[in-house]
């Protein structure tokens, strides 16, 4: 018991933090760090269409457009619009593509698998997603 | 030959010995802390968490705790310990979650090791512990990004984990740091 007792080395400090605050300012500094790096959006300049397995077409997001596309279970409406782009209006039968709204940040994606019909917002730097693996 | 061999089996029969092993001091704190942590480790497990791996890490406690009271060795033991009882206890054993868990507790040990050579004038259990958990969610998100998901779409996830770490860290280590101070043990 004695001979391990003597190996303690640690003390508890009685007031001093320094280093616990330093540690904790170093990790927020990280934090605040990977916040900016990694989750930086970047609002995109070009919408590509993808209709039935191939590219229709890429149309830049600074101009006011509609878009119709007639697929299998009719027409697709896409609205460009402020830099923005949507789904108008869907012929499907959940309208998921049309509830999700707009997007306009790179690598954000609206598809419509019924009508065989995505958006996708593309920037200067192809963003990480899932989808792309 | 015969008689020979009942003899034996005779023999043997009359001196049957038990077995008593050694036990040491250190094997007995290894065993008391591990059971805590065990415990502890089992408790957590049946908490809801908002998204895999965002655990609090109360077993940590256990582990800083036993460096501070006992030794580094008493530690390490307790910590490895720990990971296998829990994810055999759980069904979960050399499962990934069993490998993550594994692979966070070596990188925090690692940690660990070096950060108690830091003067302890200035450093006390919650700056530890807030490094060790930083070093726990590195080991993890590591072997993410090589073996489970090799692709660069997790590192979206560093800054939440980051934040994770750095809020459990410092509570753990603010409990460790109580703990000790109230079994006024060094």
């Amino acid at each position: 018991m004695a001979i391990l007792r003597k190996k303690i080395t640690l003390k508890l400090p009685t007031k001093f933090f320094i280093g616990d605050s330093l540690i904790v300012l170093i990790s927020l500094i990280f934090i605040v760090f990977a916040f900016k790096a990694f989750w930086h959006f970047e609002t995109g300049s070009v919408v590509q269409v993808n209709f039935q397995g191939k590219t229709y077409g890429n149309f830049s997001l600074f101009q006011d457009k509609k878009i119709s596309l007639m697929g299998k279970e009719g027409e697709s409406i896409i609205e460009i619009k402020d830099g923005r782009a949507r789904f108008k209006s869907a012929p499907c039968k959940n309208q998921y593509c049309v509830q999700q709204g707009w997007i306009h940040f790179t690598g954000q994606m609206l598809i419509c698998i019924p009508n065989e019909v995505s958006i996708e917002i593309l920037g200067k730097s192809k963003a990480y997603d899932s989808l792309n693996y | 030959m015969r008689s020979a061999l009942k003899y034996w089996a005779n023999q043997k029969l009359m001196t049957r010995s038990i077995i008593k092993i050694k036990t040491t001091l250190l094997d007995h704190q290894i065993a008391q802390m591990s059971a805590i942590a065990i415990g502890l480790s089992l408790i957590e497990s049946v908490l809801p968490s908002p998204m895999p791996g965002v655990k609090p890490g109360i077993a940590n406690i256990i582990t800083l705790y036993a460096v501070y009271r006992f030794s580094f060795k008493t530690a390490m033991w307790v910590s490895v310990l720990r990971v296998f009882a829990t994810s055999l206890i759980l069904g979960q054993f050399l499962s990934p979650a069993f490998m993550l868990s594994l692979s966070g507790s070596v990188l925090s040990l690692l940690t660990l090791y070096f950060a108690i050579k830091l003067p302890s004038k200035f450093f006390s259990p919650v700056g530890l512990s807030v490094l060790s958990s930083f070093a726990h969610i590195a080991g993890q998100l590591i072997l993410v990004r090589i073996w489970l998901i090799p692709h660069a779409s997790i590192y979206y996830l560093i800054p939440i984990y980051g934040t994770a770490a750095l809020l459990f860290g410092f509570i753990n280590g603010w409990i460790t740091y109580r703990l000790l101070q109230h079994h006024n043990s060094i």
